[in-house]
């Protein structure tokens, strides 16, 4: 039925390894009756640079195609001799490993008879599936080159930069009308108290100018297609109302009658953490970038009342306002992409005893952040946001959402990482202004696990700020201030604390972004997080290749190891894009469309949206670059139409029949 | 000769099979009757397989994938644990109950490997040989 096969097979001692326990004699005897064997042969080392040569002279001379070594475990020199039997001329997937070795001399050692019928079956094993393989070749995919970084916070600022300076065109997709993110509101960062805008200003204008960065701000992916070594995204830029012949001047801002004392439309700033108003149109904040202002349609008169008013076109010097701008869909076509979309504070306001929303001298330490900025809403005054006299108590809570009982709807099972860090910063940062503060962290378990962070806790320990181990159970106004009441837990007392202003140290979410990771084939973890590869050897790699994640998109994390996961995944993908070619791994799935009739079973089962079936044709097809060689599809494929290389049913029933006790009955 | 139970262990390549070397290298010792049959990921594990090992005569068989959550391809180890579950059904119809296993070891765990396969080859050894093995003529 077949073609006769030239099958050598090769048998390596391993100094003894092998030899002392399996009668090798016996086992090269055997193997040199298989049918279509023409060399069975033995070396004391086949990994020695002489049984290399030996393997390379054997298959010149004899025309091998087909080869079995049987030696160690195929991971340790398997692509050794592959490479080596392609030097010498043979398609290297015509050879198999017999590991003799790590399943027979070793753990059969006090059994030498059986560890060598064993070695006998494992060579017969692999000479059968030889005889069943054919030559497969390596072929190469072009990669579409560039890359889209999807989130301008720290992370795929400095994530664009890497891959920028590298060579690489980097597209960066921001929604919100400036880059920055989460980190430019942060004031100062633990454990050096460093100024975040001072540090993080200059990678901002950096990403803003480089010539390999396209930024689009106030732009959104939309949705995301794969071809073979490409994304296709579709970014829909919103419109600004504002062209880029603004200079600047701030006048349409000082005058837009929105949120001004007696408007009816009132607007919180996103920005401010809602701890202020802002007008219409307007720029985020003072050294946001780009410097373009920006309207929101939805609060603006002119777009909510009919037209009505047109102040900030009127008093624009550069002629800037344009309310006739619609929103944009331009496509993108990259090779890799970086998910670095951030995260968001968990509301507490459904932890009703906390009186988040409740009592307006509550707030979270975002909003407290932009309270010590000197920028800030309150210029950097720590005040009671209900009467703005001075914050003499200050109580700040943790793990408010973090830390949570399981299956709790209201709260999170994770850790949030950095919470107990900024509560130390902040207490800091006001006992340092204010000493006579009174400044309380109460918490569970304190975590200063980082470099630094441990001396930084001691030190605000040195500065006076009060730890209580227990969380409140009630916070309620009695005479003009907050009571706390909390269980000390090391001192057994109940306290009631009376506080001016209490803050939550919220936990960290993730952005809303479901439709981009659907639209990308991307999971989530259950906490809603990109879920990596790997959670621990491939923390910056998604199951897609090509998409890479950033920062705390994957999971709660701090500016520190946002910046080194952000660097690891600019690495990652600028080691995906290479020289615009990969070579693609020939064991994957193949289609035999003769047998195909597109049922869609291989894509429903395929985790890494590497079939589809092509609606022209109606035939399944693999995409290559993304088949990882698994074999699901193969098991559910009702014709077998589509098996993996080198796995399919004929070669691994081959191994099966050759191992087992019976003989194969006609 | 004695009989000595006959085992086909499937085992994925990152996990099974990596275990196995572990084993192996650890100098650990197991039945010699269990052979290795190597896939890449037991989610291409076909039931077919299972019905195959048992008429060439195998005691029993047995599939080494990876724990639930470490699966290198994501689910693939989710996949045989349903196809066996099925096929398990046909085994169990046809007087081979107890004879078909799925166990999970990581790479690390040599020592879970070893122990599967001797306990693997003891409870088979308790079931007797496979019955198949006399129904066909040889």
């Amino acid at each position: 039925m077949t073609e006769k096969r030239k099958v050598g097979v090769f048998l390596c001692h391993c100094g003894g390894n092998i030899s002392d326990v399996v009668d090798v004699g016996k086992v090269r005897d055997f193997a040199a009756n298989q049918e279509d064997v023409v060399l069975a042969t033995d070396f004391r080392f086949m990994c020695s640079n002489e049984g290399q040569e030996r393997l390379q002279r054997e298959i010149r001379e004899k025309g091998l195609d087909g080869v079995v070594v049987a030696c160690c475990t195929p991971k340790m020199y398997e692509d050794l001799f592959r490479g080596k039997a392609a030097e010498a001329g043979m398609n290297p997937f015509l050879l198999e490993i017999a590991n003799v070795r790590e399943q027979c001399s070793y753990p059969h050692r006090h059994e030498p008879a059986k560890a060598t019928e064993k070695a006998k079956a494992l060579v017969k094993a692999q000479v059968e599936k030889v005889r069943k393989l054919w030559s497969l070749e390596v072929k190469t995919a072009k990669i579409q080159p560039g890359v889209a970084v999807i989130g301008g916070g720290i992370a795929g600022i400095h994530a664009s930069i890497l891959l920028a300076d590298l060579g690489h065109k980097v597209t960066l997709v921001e929604k919100s009308p400036t880059i920055g993110g989460n980190m430019a509101r942060t004031v100062k960062t633990f454990p050096t108290d460093d100024c975040a805008m001072c540090t993080l200003s200059p990678k901002m204008n950096e990403a803003y100018n480089h010539e390999n960065i396209d930024l689009m701000t106030y732009a959104e992916v939309v949705d995301a297609k794969r071809s073979p070594g490409k994304f296709t995204l579709t970014v829909e830029k919103k419109p600004r109302f504002v062209t880029d012949a603004c200079i600047g001047c701030n006048r349409c801002t000082e005058r837009c009658p929105v949120s001004t004392a007696k408007a009816p439309v009132q607007v919180e700033s996103e920005w401010e953490m809602g701890l202020s108003k802002r007008k219409a149109i307007y720029l985020p904040f003072p050294s946001a970038l780009p410097q373009l202002w920006t309207i929101d349609a939805d609060h603006c008169f002119y777009f909510q009342r009919n037209h009505a008013c047109r102040v900030c076109q009127m008093v624009c010097p550069a002629k800037a306002i344009d309310f006739t701008m619609k929103p944009e869909r331009v496509a993108v076509d990259v090779g890799a992409v970086i998910v670095a979309t951030g995260w968001k504070e968990y509301d507490p306001a459904p932890l009703a005893h906390l009186g988040f929303r409740r009592h307006k001298d509550v707030v979270t330490q975002l909003q407290f952040a932009r309270m010590l900025d000197s920028m800030g809403p309150t210029r950097g005054e720590i005040a009671r946001p209900s009467d703005g006299k001075p914050a003499e108590t200050v109580v700040m809570v943790q793990c408010v959402g973090s830390r949570g009982a399981p299956g709790d709807p209201d709260t999170h099972e994770y850790c949030s990482r950095v919470c107990c860090m900024v509560a130390v910063k902040h207490a800091q940062l006001l006992k340092k202004a204010r000493p006579e503060a009174d400044v309380y962290i109460l918490y569970i378990d304190l975590r200063a696990y980082g470099k630094g962070f441990e001396e930084y806790y001691v030190h605000s320990m040195e500065l006076g700020v009060k730890y209580v181990r227990g969380l409140p159970g009630r916070v309620h106004p009695e005479g003009g201030k907050l009571l706390v009441d909390v269980d000390d837990m090391l001192t057994g007392r109940r306290l009631e604390i009376p506080a001016d202003l209490v803050v939550l140290s919220a936990a960290m979410e993730p952005a809303p972004i479901d439709d981009l990771l659907a639209s990308l084939h991307v999971d989530k973890t259950p906490d809603g997080f990109v879920k990596e590869y790997h959670a621990k050897i491939n923390p910056t790699e998604t199951a897609v290749k090509g998409v890479f994640v950033a920062g705390c998109a994957q999971g709660p994390k701090d500016i520190t190891d946002t910046i080194a996961q952000a660097g690891a995944a600019a690495m990652s993908a600028a080691v995906f894009l290479g020289s615009g070619e990969m070579a693609l791994n020939p064991l994957v799935a193949e289609v035999d469309p003769n047998l195909c009739r597109a049922c869609d079973r291989c894509t429903e089962v395929c985790e890494f949206d590497a079939v589809h079936v092509d609606p022209n044709t109606l035939v399944a097809v693999v995409d290559e670059t993304a088949c990882e060689g698994c074999g699901k599809c193969a098991v559910v494929c009702p014709t077998g139409a589509i098996s993996v290389r080198q796995f399919k049913k004929p070669q691994v029933l081959a191994a099966i029949d050759a191992l087992a006790p019976m003989a194969v009955v006609p | 000769m004695t009989w000595e139970p006959q085992i086909a262990a499937f085992c994925c390549n990152w996990c099974g099979y990596a275990a196995a070397d572990q084993a192996g290298a650890a100098k650990m010792e197991y039945p010699a009757g269990v052979k290795i049959v190597r896939l890449m990921c037991t989610g291409m594990m076909d039931p077919y397989y299972v019905l195959r090992a048992f008429e060439r005569g195998f005691d029993g068989v047995l599939v080494v994938g990876c724990h639930v959550g470490s699966c290198h391809y994501k689910s693939g180890n989710l996949q045989a644990k349903e196809q066996l579950d099925r096929v398990d059904r046909v085994v169990r119809a046809l007087g081979l109950g107890g004879r078909l296993a799925m166990t999970a070891a990581s790479a690390a765990e040599g020592n879970v490997f070893a122990d599967a396969a001797r306990d693997f080859t003891e409870k088979v050894r308790k079931l007797g040989p496979n019955p198949l093995r006399q129904a066909v003529p040889a």
